[in-house]
């Protein structure tokens, strides 16, 4: 939410876990003392392209030295933690409270693996929140104000010269694990193909669900080399329900042809969900949200 | 804009009569004893709401929630709030949220984060029609009246541009004839 309202990138701790993945091979293979480093590393080539809001364990505690950071914590009372996995696993109170401990363990441990201590001190933080007396919406201003008042957008963006700095400490600590970082860093921008598909991203963002846009292609056809000749690229994918959408407002010879590809897909790929939104179902969320009715078109 | 007109009913009155009340036996039989809260969600579901209660066999107490519209007026999306909370408290309540329809699941779930945080004794989703070609959040219906195909409905609660709310049926709505007023 917090992101949305400054319009700046979110890095999730799984995000981070997955470019960590991407950029530097296989997570097993990588030691997790070596986490903050290789994380520092990308947090830093992403720092100069934009602003970001990082949410993941630990992460008060990566680029240390550097002024343009806010670091908030949100605590929140143990009713409420259980209140949202009640809902989200279909659980009675006795067996939430069980994998609420369970989940409590396994994140001091993975904070205890990479930063070698198991719990967060608040002297880490510039600003601490607590949900029990603060609605989303009120910690979302106060995070808000904190970050103009630090002037944290006016500052810009982290400078080449910073980065290269980061970077050179960075490769110094790697080297140790016989790391070596990539010159460059792939990311990516969110230029949407259809007016439909921002507005279906405010959608979700009005519900604060999370959501990545065109993450995946999936091949679908392949040449006698193994070459890939067709592929196909869903418009989001929303990590919390595992789940892919495609927003389709075209002509029906186009639909047709749409329609093949996911067939395709969910013959292929019978593992991945994925949700197709026609023009008909667009139009209808156009007319249910009050959303301006050339959207639809 | 030419407005659009009624294609076929759906479900008939009588036919939604009867399915409330098998739909309340349920709900009356599984709560048997205990008392048990609904909860509405403004303005659709109230028709529903009504309807249901009279049915139920067990001691019922009533309350209403809102949320805020997606887009303020100059279509800006914000961020979905509450916007009319409940009156009382509902912990160790058990409590029924009560839908007219359940689509895509986005504000369900969000009730459900919003109730289930006021630490009820249990929550179920009771709901009068389900748009199960639609979802994207998997969000688990306790009680469903029926199940609706890939249309644009509206009757008995649900609207178009606040119409159509005092059908006593429930009816599919073509989008693109216009209607007999137009």
């Amino acid at each position: 939410m917090a992101a949305q309202r400054l319009e700046c990138e979110l890095v999730t701790d799984a995000k981070l876990s997955a470019t960590i993945a991407s950029e530097f091979g296989a997570q097993n293979g990588i030691p997790e003392k070596a986490w903050p480093h290789l994380a520092t590393s990308i947090l830093a080539k992403l720092g100069v392209q934009q602003h970001l809001v990082i949410s993941s364990i630990g992460s008060e505690l990566l680029l240390r030295n550097i002024p343009g950071m806010l670091r908030a914590h949100v605590v929140a009372p143990e009713a409420r933690r259980l209140g949202n996995i009640m809902l989200d696993r279909r659980l009675e109170r006795a067996e939430a409270k069980r994998q609420l401990r369970e989940m409590e363990k396994e994140t001091a441990l993975t904070r205890k693996k990479r930063f070698g201590r198991a719990g967060s001190r608040v002297q880490s933080f510039d600003l601490v929140m607590n949900a029990e007396g603060l609605a989303t919406e009120q910690m979302s201003d106060v995070l808000d104000s904190a970050v103009r008042a630090k002037g944290l957008l006016e500052a810009g963006l982290l400078t080449a010269a910073a980065e290269a700095q980061i970077q050179f400490q960075v490769r110094l600590k790697l080297a140790r694990y016989g790391i070596v970082p990539p010159d460059r860093l792939q990311v990516r921008h969110k230029e949407f193909g259809h007016p439909s598909e921002e507005v279906f991203a405010n959608l979700l963002d009005f519900y604060r669900i999370a959501w990545d846009y065109e993450p995946r292609s999936f091949p679908l056809q392949w040449d006698k080399d193994g070459k890939v000749q067709e592929a196909f690229t869903p418009d989001f994918y929303l990590p919390e329900f595992d789940m892919y959408v495609e927003l389709t407002t075209m002509k029906q010879a186009h639909v047709t042809k749409k329609n093949r590809k996911i067939r395709l897909l969910r013959a292929i790929y019978p593992h991945v969900n994925i949700q197709v939104f026609y023009q008909k179902d667009v139009q209808d969320l156009v007319i249910k949200y009050g959303l301006p009715e050339r959207l639809a078109q | 804009m030419s407005e659009p007109a009624i294609e076929r009913i759906l479900f008939s009155a009588e036919q939604i009569d009867q399915r409330i009340r098998e739909v309340a036996a349920e709900i009356s039989a599984k709560y048997a004893g205990r008392e048990v809260k609904l909860i509405a969600v403004l303005k659709g579901s109230v028709f529903f709401l009504t309807a249901l209660v009279r049915e139920l066999s067990v001691p019922v107490k009533v309350d209403f929630l809102a949320v805020s519209r997606f887009a303020n007026q100059k279509g800006a999306p914000g961020m979905v709030r509450i916007a009319k909370d409940l009156d009382d408290s509902i912990e160790g309540e058990d409590v029924i949220l009560v839908e007219d329809i359940v689509d895509t699941g986005f504000t369900t779930r969000y009730l459900l984060q919003h109730l289930a945080a006021r630490e009820p004794n249990s929550l179920a989703i009771c709901t009068l029609l389900d748009r199960t070609p639609r979802r994207i959040v998997r969000v688990p219906i306790d009680y469903r009246c029926f199940e609706i195909p890939d249309r644009f409905v509206v009757g008995f609660g649900l609207d178009y541009k606040q119409l159509y709310r005092n059908l006593k049926y429930v009816a599919a709505l073509n989008l693109e004839a216009p209607g007999p007023g137009a």
